[in-house]
């Protein structure tokens, strides 16, 4: 089933003014009725927690109320469909597919509304390679752009990943790597990213979604967007720092929708041919190194109160 | 030592103030009139932060404290979780004086590096 990734998350959230504002400091544009986009269209959706036109809430202290995923086309769709009516309720109107998964997080499936992006990557000189930027070219400026290219993953606390996998296996969803005990890492038929989906182990009264985050354009664009968000006076959690599985670049931030809200850059492609790893969760497993935030500063000149 | 005077307090709402060298608030007071409430910045769950932005504790109706960081809720008065990751757990407390010239003052343990 060719499904390519998460289109936008729907959140029914407590302080919509806020929400608004955060998203819009972290990059993305208001496209109006609550939808913030990245450069493709993908989206993060915010309405207030009582709207009637949201699916119910999960019963934890999530905001998440849906998870519209992004597929190839009307046949996909068909044979999602088939596949959900075979043993739970599915809606299917307007183009949009609507069930629960077995978790209960309310899911629709849409053909995908994202555009195609024609943007260049970050590039990198090395000794030994062809250089990537020409003479000239320049790699980093105070006022170059660094904005969310497209929704990459989202995370959820689930009480029972097994049977959470087995759900997403139906739909083609292949684990890529594995932390024993936590969850996996699964990456839908329609991309080659490592993964869209990562589930965690917790107990029932945690359910929800940990992070989402977006795709930005190198690591370069990681740490600058970062930086900007943190100098707007947002708390950083987690980052910057690489993690292993996945390769990604990540910089995870507090919000006010009730998850994490990361940026992350430089992910790796895996086709059908890659055998999972696994290997139990810890710090030096979940990540090649971590850095902290601190102040811009500069050595320079004679120490202070020395005569010039 | 002191931390500020009642006036530099947001009545009804929460600031932070960061006593330790770390970037980060070290605690949090939530004023309600004359009530003071002040809390280590520390969630229960991770031991993180838990303010979305700087100064920002509170939910929309200002009458919780909220974690940025999956949206756990504590009572202002009691710092007890009601929801979330670190439900029936509680927030650690942070003794304020209040003189009656206004000051507030917090205790000088606070101020001192500890490890995690």
């Amino acid at each position: 089933m060719n499904i390519i990734g998460p289109d936008a998350l729907v959140f029914g959230v407590d302080d919509v003014a806020a929400c608004r504002q955060y998203l819009i400091d972290y990059g993305l544009k208001d496209a109006g009725g609550g939808r913030f986009e990245a450069l493709d269209g993908t989206a993060v959706v915010i309405r207030a927690k009582d709207d009637a036109s949201l699916p119910p809430g999960l019963g934890t202290a999530s905001m998440l109320r849906e998870t519209v995923y992004g597929v190839a086309d009307a046949k996909t769709l068909d044979a999602i469909e088939a596949e959900l009516r075979r043993d739970r309720e599915v809606i299917r109107r307007d183009g949009v597919l609507r069930c629960a998964d077995d978790m209960g997080f309310a899911l629709a499936f849409q053909v995908s509304v994202r555009r195609p992006l024609a943007l260049a990557a970050e590039t990198v000189n090395a000794p030994g390679a062809a250089p990537q930027r020409g003479p000239n070219g320049i790699g980093v400026t105070p006022d170059m752009p660094a904005l969310p290219r497209s929704l990459s993953h989202v995370v959820y606390f689930v009480p029972d990943v097994a049977k959470a996998e087995a759900f997403y296996k139906r739909l083609g969803f292949v684990c890529t790597d594995r932390f024993t005990g936590v969850g996996p890492f699964l990456r839908p038929a329609g991309t080659l990213d490592h993964h869209t989906l990562f589930m965690i182990q917790t107990p029932p009264f945690m359910k929800g979604c940990e992070h989402f985050t977006f795709h930005m354009g190198g690591p370069t664009e990681v740490l600058l967007a970062g930086t900007r968000f943190v100098e707007k006076g947002y708390q950083s959690f987690w980052g910057p720092g690489r993690h292993l599985y996945g390769s990604n670049w990540f910089w995870y931030f507090n919000s006010p929708l009730g998850c994490h809200v990361e940026y992350d850059a430089d992910m790796d492609l895996h086709d059908d041919t890659w055998i999972a790893r696994e290997t139990s969760m810890g710090a030096d497993a979940s990540q090649a190194f971590l850095f902290q935030y601190r102040e811009k500063w500069a050595p320079s000149g004679p120490p202070p109160g020395a005569k010039p | 030592m002191r931390l500020c005077h009642l006036d530099d307090l947001p009545d009804g709402d929460s600031r932070g103030f960061e006593l330790r060298a770390t970037g980060r608030d070290t605690i949090f007071v939530v004023r309600q009139g004359a009530s003071l409430h002040g809390w280590l910045n520390v969630c229960p769950h991770h031991g993180a932060p838990l303010a979305w932005r700087k100064d920002a504790y509170l939910d929309a109706a200002r009458n919780r404290v909220v974690c940025g960081a999956h949206g756990a809720q504590f009572e202002i008065h009691t710092g007890l979780c009601t929801l979330g990751p670190c439900l029936g757990q509680a927030l650690t407390p942070v003794p304020l004086t209040l003189s009656g010239d206004g000051a507030v003052h917090v205790a000088a343990t606070f101020t001192e590096e500890t490890t995690p």
